[in-house]
């Protein structure tokens, strides 16, 4: 199903300065591809480069090295970007984990709703940013009684949708969501998956799914590409990367995810694995169709 | 219960010790500007010498009120309301402050959500293992204390304790904290330990080692555990019993093969149903309707008739009764009455994936 | 840190040190002499006015007073580099001579002043925060801002007003009787303006420790301390206050020159001839050279101090301290 290509991540180095005992590599030539349409998840342990790699498709961060292309668009050269800027604004959109601090408190509901729409500017398509506030507010299920209530009288639940709604009303085409779950309740997790899973399905949004729940991530995700130390070593669509890990790290990540079946979970033994760097110059191999993993330079599969 | 796992409830209590800590009817409030939270509201339950019971629940339903309260940290808002806690002889709920500093660390101690906030910025590891150490040791030498902090160390899987007691805790990664923090609610050798989301801010490698050390730990010193966690999935690693929470009440409590594989109360259906484990290939996930009510004002009946499928007329009249189904598995449901009308589970019977 | 990057750290501070030590000089020394006023009344008194231009440019040359501003300025600058910072005209002895004279009665004053203050705030502040919301919290919390929000000088009157002319029980002014008297006589003198400059300064510092430690105190590893078995007091002090200490040690070496200089009001409120008084009547007499001394003085002080802030800053939290990832 090689569809047409969004956003394509190529060798992106990212180091931050750490202090005088020199700098921590955060991305190490990180490469992948989204089609339009897809839910592409990310995971990796904390400090893989998961989060940074959210911010440089973002352009909140500019990567050393390496170039993330939006639609043929190279975000990461500041003449194109200009070119493209209204585009990249409104296409990308950027979902946090905590909604709580990501929302202006001092705004109301549909005042955050419709807040994108104002600084790009845009005539409302639906003829008050009012009505376009509450048209989005149905979008995601939030019940439009809640047009003008404050973020701090809503749920966490709520105030993601409403980080949703909210970046949904620009339009956009890419969903760049980090850790959109993590902070809310298992009850309301499903609601808020369903949502995307609906968003996807129903509509076409095409997602970067940033999670370490990696049973929400089999779940919601059509590619997954695992995360060590900044750079990619196993991708996969979910189903195939959970059933058959190749790489001994992807191996004891899946090991490891806790199994609710106590007769099942207490027989499970996690694979371990070795840290410490990659060697390096492993090679990207496709182990099968679409199933691609980093194979260190001799060692067979 | 099979044998490998050791500590059966069951087999414990042909030995008719008294329980380790028993709470009975237990109320908790918080008094805030926006009045009386009830946090806590009539809650029950008793625990074996070395057992594991995980408290299981969303946010917001009590788990981490009622363990501080059994350790009376709660905050200046929060009252203990009503109920007793006996533990070590005494009624917990009535102990003073000095009294309760003298409990704490010896017969409880506790591991927290966040390592990164549990532990002194500004002291190191080895000074705050050896502080807890001093406490049950007062009058030991610094090198005898230094010694005891090595070797709890190593007990919580800290390698190369010597060089490491001396470093801060910003030098020590997530997981290598949670062993600081274990170390140090073992030095003083609780006979509880309440550990709250000790894992939650783990990564799943991690989090499954965490788990492990803790399980195995908890066998060979024979300690109790008191396991919060809203995770199902470290539910089924870690506990003998389980008690489901829903709005500052045990809505059920069993075995933990009593709750995954026969549950009995529609909550505990919807919190195993919501796993994305069970909707393998399907297009959305179970999701309960609604939210947890707001328990500076409780609703009227069942808190959770709002949210029930199968909630039936009285659930909005009246609260139900903890039903007994067998001699440690019970739930507060209407259902359960033989009066209701037989409805068909959503799930349990079959045991799944056995 | 190394003994190596203690010295490397200092040497990156100095210039910026010095070029603002540097910029102050300049500032007031234009300005004061800008100020309307005649310095050779305060060398010659009367005399000064029946001079006849000749004498009084004679005279300006003898003081050094001669030129234009700025020749004046660099003349000045090349005295002070070989450390001849000049006389005073009023003292009518070396400027340097004079300071070193009354720098004592300040140290005393302030020094004490300064000492109380850093061991009464956090002592009170854990006081309240011990007891947050408590009757004694909330009547320390009014009493403090009371006696910080009323000015000095206010303060200090009525200090007078009471304890002097009232009471008669301590001295109204200077810092010892005129017939010499010995150190009873001295502490005597020192009470009231010490009492005035501790009240206005210590809640500001106090309540600092109090904000501190209440943040402290709402942390995870708090509640981790006290789930160890520590007694609350240990933990306020062990945990809690240490927290605390390294902010409380860099604002406290901030406030060095702040709680001397606080001093300057209260010198001349009480006429105790300190450095304070010494300030005043400098810029007031038009008293150039030690004018000029004091500011080297006093502005090397507040600088230093503040370099100091935030040395302790760095070296007592550990976090900023190694500048390391984790393990």
């Amino acid at each position: 199903m090689a569809g047409e290509v969004l956003l394509d991540v190529r060798g992106l180095v990212h180091a931050f300065p750490l202090g005088r005992a020199g700098s921590v590599r955060a991305l190490d030539g990180l490469s992948f591809q989204i089609e339009r349409g897809e839910i592409y998840g990310l995971v990796g342990e904390s400090g893989c480069g998961k989060s940074t790699a959210a911010r440089c498709v973002m352009n909140l961060l500019r990567p050393q090295e390496g170039r993330v292309l939006f639609r043929g668009i190279d975000t990461c050269d500041p003449r194109a970007f200009r070119a493209g800027r209204r585009l990249l604004q409104r296409a990308r959109q950027l979902i946090f984990q905590d909604s709580a601090s990501s929302l202006d408190p001092r705004m109301r509901v549909w005042e955050l709703i419709a807040e994108p729409l104002r600084i790009q500017r845009a005539a409302p398509p639906r003829g008050s940013f009012r009505a376009e506030a509450e048209f989005q507010m149905k979008y995601v299920g939030l019940d439009p009684g809640y047009l003008d209530k404050y973020p701090s009288e809503l749920s966490g639940g709520q105030r993601q949708r409403v980080a949703i709604a909210r970046a949904l009303a620009a339009e956009p085409e890419l969903l760049v969501a980090d850790e959109p779950i993590a902070a809310l309740d298992v009850s309301i997790q499903a609601q808020i998956v369903n949502l995307f899973k609906h968003l996807q399905a129903e509509h076409g949004f095409s997602f970067l799914f940033i999670a370490h729940d990696l049973a929400m991530v089999e779940f919601l995700c059509s590619r997954v590409g695992v995360m060590y130390r900044g750079r990619l070593v196993e991708e996969a669509p979910a189903g195939e990367l959970f059933a058959r890990p190749l790489h001994p790290y992807t191996r004891a990540l899946v090991s490891a995810i806790p199994i609710p079946d106590p007769r099942r979970e207490r027989a499970r033994r996690p694979v371990e694995f070795r840290g410490g760097e990659l060697p390096p110059g492993g090679v990207w191999t496709e182990a099968s169709p679409r199933h691609f993993v980093l194979l260190e330079g001799r060692e067979p599969l | 219960m099979s044998g490998p796992l050791g500590n059966s409830p069951r087999s414990r209590e042909e030995g008719a010790a008294p329980p380790l800590l028993e709470v009975k009817h237990l109320s908790v409030s918080f008094f805030t500007d926006a009045g009386e939270v009830q946090a806590v509201r009539d809650v029950s339950f008793s625990l074996k010498a070395g057992e594991v019971l995980a408290l299981v629940g969303e946010s917001g339903c009590g788990k981490t009120a009622l363990c501080r309260s059994i350790m009376r940290l709660l905050p200046r808002s929060g009252k203990i309301k009503g109920g007793s806690i006996l533990a070590g002889g005494a009624d917990i709920a009535r102990c003073g402050e000095r009294d309760m500093e003298k409990l704490r660390g010896r017969l409880f101690s506790m591991v927290f959500q966040d390592p990164m906030t549990a532990l002194n910025p500004v002291m190191t590891v080895g000074e705050q293992i050896g502080e807890a150490v001093r406490v049950h040791r007062p009058r030991a030498s610094r090198r005898e204390v230094r010694a005891r902090t090595a070797e709890l160390m190593e007990l919580a899987g800290i390698g190369r304790p010597w060089e490491r007691m001396d470093l801060y805790p910003h030098s020590f990664s997530g997981g290598m904290r949670q062993r600081a923090v274990l170390a140090i609610a073992l030095a003083g050798e609780p006979a509880i330990l309440f550990a709250d989301e000790p894992t939650t801010a783990l990564d799943v490698t991690v989090q499954a080692q965490i788990l492990d050390l803790f399980r195995d730990l908890q066998r060979r010193l024979g300690t109790a555990a008191v396991f919060v966690t809203h995770d199902l999935g470290v539910v089924a690693r870690v506990a003998d019993r389980v008690a489901v929470m829903y709005a500052g009440k045990i809505v059920e409590t069993g075995t933990a093969e009593e709750i995954f594989y026969d549950p009995r109360h529609p909550y505990t259906w919807g919190l195993l149903r919501a796993l994305p484990a069970l909707s393998k290939g399907r297009d959305s996930l179970y999701a309960i309707p609604g939210m947890p009510p707001n328990l500076a004002n409780p609703p009227k009946g069942d808190a959770f008739a709002c949210r029930n499928e199968y909630a039936l007329a009285i659930d909005y009249e009246e609260e139900p009764p903890m039903v007994q189904i067998t001699d440690t598995h019970s739930a507060a449901t209407w259902l359960l009455d033989p009066r209701a009308p037989k409805i068909t589970p959503p799930l349990g019977g079959e045991a799944r994936g056995g | 840190m190394s003994a190596g990057r203690r010295a490397l750290w200092f040497g990156k501070k100095l210039p910026a040190l010095l070029l603002s030590l540097f910029l102050l000089v300049t500032a007031v020394f234009y300005l004061s002499r800008l100020a309307p006023g005649d310095p050779l009344l305060s060398y010659y008194g009367e005399r000064a006015e029946r001079m006849t231009p000749e004498q009084r440019a004679r005279a300006e040359e003898r003081l050094g007073l001669n030129g234009p501003i700025t020749a004046q300025y660099i003349r000045w600058w090349e005295n002070a580099l070989r450390g001849d910072f000049g006389i005073s005209y009023q003292y009518k002895m070396d400027a340097a001579a004079v300071i070193a004279d009354r720098a004592g009665n300040t140290l005393a004053l302030g020094g004490t002043g300064f000492a109380l203050i850093f061991t009464l705030a956090p002592l009170l502040g854990a006081l309240c925060a011990r007891r947050e919301g408590g009757l004694l919290d909330r009547a320390l919390c009014r009493l403090g801002t009371l006696a910080s929000c009323v000015p000095e000088f206010w303060l200090s009157l009525a200090a007078v007003l009471v304890f002097s002319a009232g009471l008669g029980w301590l001295p109204s002014s200077g810092a010892y009787s005129v017939d010499g008297g010995g150190l009873g006589d001295r502490i005597a003198h020192l009470i009231l303006p010490l009492g005035v400059i501790v009240a206005s300064h210590l809640w500001y510092f106090a309540y600092m420790v109090r904000g501190r430690i209440l943040e402290e105190v709402r942390a995870d590893y708090v509640l981790l301390a006290k789930a160890k078995g520590l007694s609350g007091r240990r933990v306020l002090f062990r945990h809690c206050l240490r927290g605390a200490l390294p902010s409380y040690l860099s604002l406290m070496a901030v406030s060095v020159p702040h709680i001397l200089g606080g001093t300057y009001i209260v010198e001349a409120v009480f006429s105790y001839p300190g450095l304070g008084t010494l300030a005043y009547e400098s810029a007031r007499y038009q008293d150039y050279n030690l004018l000029m001394l004091l500011c080297v003085l006093s502005g090397g002080a507040v600088m230093l101090s503040g370099m100091a802030a935030q040395a302790i800053g760095q070296w007592l939290d550990p976090r900023v301290r190694a500048g390391e990832g984790p393990l």
